[in-house]
């Protein structure tokens, strides 16, 4: 729209660049995740963890294991389930890789950057819809799972991918009512203007509409499908859940898939209500002024969303080991009784609210 | 530049990746499949019948319910977007909407169709 | 927009119409209804790209929540309730209907293909709806906001009661009256 040639070779190009970086950064994220899994909660119930595996006589906290355990997986027997749906078994881990990965595209990782002439935006897709596309996206991420457990040809993949779609589906209201008090607040669908809007610490949305928050980190954790509210896998009684007859690499995969996820959600709940790229008390944009180097400023915000959805992984891990896993009922009357009637009265009221002070 | 070009990125990086996870397994691990091994696990006992076993009418409910509670929300998104234009004016068009859609949640949870035994 | 964005569109246009003919093809031949429904999604999906091409986000993005990311759960779930057996589901051969349904979407790729290449394709010829003006206004999600919310209210309040109507409804065919039924699996 309104491009020149150049313009749209530069834009095209950035894209391509942008693409590398961040799809390159979420393919780092299961292995790191899957070491921080092991070390974690080693460090809460005083055991070590895996702190063996290294290079010559470099442990570096046996980080190394995770690269052992993707060769391993890599390596292993592709066992495919005799009954399955060959096309669409081989097909589900893709189902469930996609809709993360489109999503993380829609998040703004910085500030623009002003150079090479034009103004290049650090979110990937960037539409006037904002909300409603990452909405609309991760309501596919229902068919990975469901397809998973249908093609599978297994009971407990079938029992584990129907509790798990839906529960997904069941959290997909609250989740999308938690964020209207936002929009109304920001009056604005467009994440990176919300992340503009929250330059001032004290108007970071978890201040502004602290019930929105509390709807959405519950909603976070129900639709990504862990503890605890991760009935899907429930060992005891479901094996693992949809991903019971996956082995070698697939089974990789949707780690993936489930990895990639709940970092786009915690960079979601950073961006919506925590500042995304803002530094507290300081204002990012001026950097590029102050050093004179074009592009600190989106390093610094960058790194500052980083340690942001740093914090909600680790908070991700940090309730797995300290909250026991719900029953399915408990899950439903959560979902359905509490969360959406408490959703609608927080819109009501946030809506009442800022109406009697601004059309009075 | 079209806001979209990207999404066609990641489907083909999407499919690319599934691809190699795929031929990875496929190049580089054994294949010995015996009847015992690719039998549907079911801890160990040869399965008895198949996994096409009928569900509950209850994920059927909650489906149908998500759908219609989907759709509210939708609306609500249209008129947050809208909502410093209209003023008080959308916040009672809103209300009046949610008054009805409430409504329906009483009779849902009165009829008890969120209880899940 | 410049003759290369342009083009770049159409091409796009044409890709995704072909390939929301084939799978509209294969909702309808498949053998399984899994696989219909399946297919079905991708159907939807890629309308909604044929949407994003046309400057309407707001309208995309509704067709994948709510077509592809919930209507068809709601049919993957009745298919699997229904649990057809593999006996039960006994493909058609290729019969009148198949052949005749491969026809009638072949045509009308081709309509389409003769009608985009006709010039003014959108008919939308008065401007009010031209993307740049849409874009001045606003947005594409606030100008829909706002026809909805003024011009179209009655509409409006009106789909409250629709959806009113089907809660209720739902809600009385799934659930038959108090006295429980054994639920084969939960």
């Amino acid at each position: 729209m309104g491009l020149t040639a150049d313009e749209f070779t530069i834009q095209f190009i950035a894209t391509l660049v942008k693409f590398a970086i961040v799809a390159g950064l979420l393919l780092q994220i299961p292995p790191v995740m899957v070491w921080v899994e092991r070390r974690v909660p080693a460090m809460m119930q005083r055991r070590k963890g895996p702190n063996r595996v290294g290079i010559f006589k470099w442990r570096i906290y046996g980080l190394m294991q995770s690269l052992a355990d993707t060769i391993k997986l890599i390596f292993k027997e592709e066992v495919v389930p005799e009954g399955a749906q060959k096309a669409f078994y081989h097909l589900a881990p893709v189902f469930s890789v996609f809709p993360a990965f489109l999503i993380a595209m829609a998040i703004p990782y910085g500030p623009d950057i002003h150079a090479f002439g034009t103004t290049i935006p650090l979110s990937i897709i960037r539409v006037d819809v904002g909300f409603l596309f990452i909405f609309a996206v991760s309501s596919l991420a229902v068919y990975g799972v469901t397809i998973a457990g249908w093609a599978s040809n297994n009971k407990y993949s079938l029992l584990g991918s129907l509790r798990a779609s839906a529960q997904m589906i069941s959290y997909e209201i609250p989740l999308g009512m938690s964020l209207i008090p936002i929009v109304l607040i920001y009056g604005t669908l467009d994440l990176n203007k919300i992340v503009e809007a929250q330059s001032h610490f004290w108007k970071w949305g978890v201040f502004l509409s602290p019930v929105s928050f509390l709807l959405f980190l519950i909603a976070m954790f129900a639709e990504t499908n862990r503890a605890p509210f991760d009935l899907a896998e429930a060992e005891g009684e479901l094996v693992a859940g949809f991903h019971t007859e996956y082995t070698s690499a697939k089974f990789a995969a949707f780690f993936l898939g489930e990895y990639v996820s709940m970092f786009v959600l915690s960079c979601l709940a950073s961006t919506v209500f925590f500042g995304g790229w803002q530094v507290p008390f300081f204002s990012v944009q001026k950097l590029d002024d102050l050093t004179g180097f074009i592009g600190v400023s989106a390093l610094i915000g960058h790194v500052t969303l980083m340690l942001k959805a740093t914090f909600f992984m680790w908070l991700y891990i940090w309730v797995r080991w300290t909250i026991p896993r719900f029953r399915y009922d408990q899950l439903m009357s959560l979902g359905w009784k509490y969360m959406i009637p408490l959703g609608l009265v927080n819109v009501v009221v946030t809506a009442v609210v800022i109406a009697a002070f601004r059309f009075s | 530049m079209n806001p979209y070009i990207p999404v066609l990125i990641v489907l083909i990086f999407g499919l690319t990746l599934g691809a190699i996870l795929s031929g990875l397994a496929a190049f580089l691990g054994p294949k010995n499949p015996r009847p015992e091994k690719i039998d549907p696990y079911e801890c160990g006992v040869p399965k008895v019948t198949g996994a096409n076993e009928k569900m509950s009418v209850k994920f059927y409910l909650t489906a149908i319910l998500f759908i219609l509670f989907d759709i509210e929300t939708i609306f609500l998104y249209l008129w947050a977007k809208a909502f410093p234009q209209l003023g008080w004016f959308g916040v009672a068009e809103v209300m009046v909407f949610m008054v009805i859609l409430v409504a329906g949640y009483i009779y849902v949870v009165k009829r008890g169709a969120l209880e899940w035994d | 927009m410049s003759d290369f964005s342009l083009l770049m569109t159409h091409g796009v246009f044409h890709l995704f119409a072909a390939l929301i003919t084939l799978c509209s093809v294969l909702v309808v031949m498949s053998k399984h209804p899994v696989k219909s429904a399946v297919f079905l999604v991708v159907d939807l999906f890629l309308l909604a790209g044929l949407y994003a091409t046309l400057d309407s986000h707001f309208v995309a993005a509704i067709q994948v929540l709510v077509y592809a990311g919930a209507i068809v759960v709601l049919f993957l779930f009745v298919i699997m309730l229904l649990n057809l057996q593999p006996e039960q589901l006994r493909g058609l051969k290729f019969s009148a209907v198949e052949a005749g349904t491969l026809v009638i979407s072949l045509v009308g790729f081709l309509i389409t293909v003769v009608a985009t290449f006709k010039g003014d394709q959108t008919g939308l010829g008065d401007g009010s709806l031209d993307p740049v003006a849409i874009e001045a206004a606003g947005g594409n999600t606030y100008v829909v906001a706002m026809k909805l919310l003024t011009n179209y209210i009655w509409p409006f309040e009106l789909a409250s009661v629709l959806i009113l109507m089907a809660i209720v409804a739902a809600v009385v065919i799934a659930k038959k009256d108090k006295k429980k039924t054994s639920a084969p699996i939960s």
